[in-house]
């Protein structure tokens, strides 16, 4: 991730507090409360904790004291502050307690492959992944699909869960994240897989094996 | 291990390295071996391919991800306007 993760950097204080009256700070709150709000709780899993994370990002917005032409840059901005807070809140989690979850899913879906033999690790193939339709894309411009999504990334532990977002939905790099969450690499790529299974059975039984 | 069966062994993975190596290799640059390795065995083997092809369709997914589908989930109203009054507070002082 560039600077976004250094808490010092964000947000941009470029003019000191905002002039534009109180108008502009409660209409935030009733345009862009809601997204930001849906944005943390989904990485934070605690609405309380998100509620926080929202208000910080709010009150470091009023201090930035920008002003935008459209209402998609002003959200992007807010997100961006957003993903700084949550960012700080998982850093500061790791320092208290280990971050690296390895119990989740440890039997790696042992049941679908081969114990032993010639053809130890191989699909038991009545068990193999299933054909995701002809083009699985179509599926995101589906609301169910998208339910489904969020209802399966919802079971997934809460630190599997925040590395995945910041890995596969925010893009940082794997060394990063290391780095700022203390997790060996060996053990981010082994929880990075697991949620990836996880998430991927749980897609398959739930909506491409229904459709 | 001597050298020659860990060159076998990286050169023919099964199925489940295959897909552990599928899913590493979102994370890192995979060794060499391991990627000739891969190839093999996904030229060979439809179930793994079509796994790789899985996982690359949730880190799409996982990009656009927008939170708005989320219906179920919208900030309480009491916390809308706690928030409200206290950037209000913040901008009389």
């Amino acid at each position: 991730m560039p600077d976004e993760t250094n808490p010092s950097k964000a947000p941009p204080a470029e003019n000191s507090p905002a002039t534009s009256g109180l108008s502009d700070p409660e209409r935030w709150v009733d345009l862009h409360g809601d997204y930001l709000f849906k944005y943390a709780l989904m990485r934070l899993r605690d609405p309380a904790k998100a509620e926080d994370a929202v208000q910080e990002t709010f009150l470091a917005a009023l201090k930035g004291g920008k002003t935008f032409a459209g209402r998609s840059a002003e959200k992007s901005w807010l997100v961006g502050i957003l993903k700084n807070k949550i960012f700080d809140h998982y850093r500061k989690a790791s320092r208290e307690t280990s971050f690296t979850d390895l119990d989740f899913y440890a039997d790696e879906e042992s049941d679908r492959f081969v114990a032993d033999g010639l053809g130890k690790g191989g699909w038991i193939h009545e068990l193999g992944p299933i054909e995701w339709s002809s083009n699985p894309g179509v599926g995101l411009d589906n609301e169910l699909f998208w339910k489904t999504f969020h209802d399966c990334a919802r079971k997934l532990p809460k630190n599997v869960s925040a590395v995945f977002c910041l890995r596969e939905m925010d893009d940082v790099d794997s060394k990063e994240i290391c780095a700022q969450l203390h997790i060996s690499e060996s053990n981010l790529w082994v929880m990075l897989y697991r949620a990836r299974m996880a998430l991927r059975r749980c897609l398959e039984t739930n909506w491409f094996g229904k459709q | 291990m001597n050298w020659l069966t860990r060159t076998f062994r990286a050169l023919s993975p099964n199925c489940k390295e295959a897909i552990r190596l599928q899913s590493e290799a979102l994370d890192r640059p995979l060794s060499r071996m391991q990627r000739i390795g891969l190839r093999i065995h996904l030229a060979m083997c439809r179930w793994c391919s079509r796994y790789g092809k899985q996982l690359k369709f949730l880190r799409t997914a996982a990009q656009r991800c927008e939170h708005d589908h989320d219906a179920e989930q919208t900030m309480p109203p009491e916390a809308r306007e706690r928030i409200k009054r206290r950037l209000q507070t913040e901008i009389n002082r």
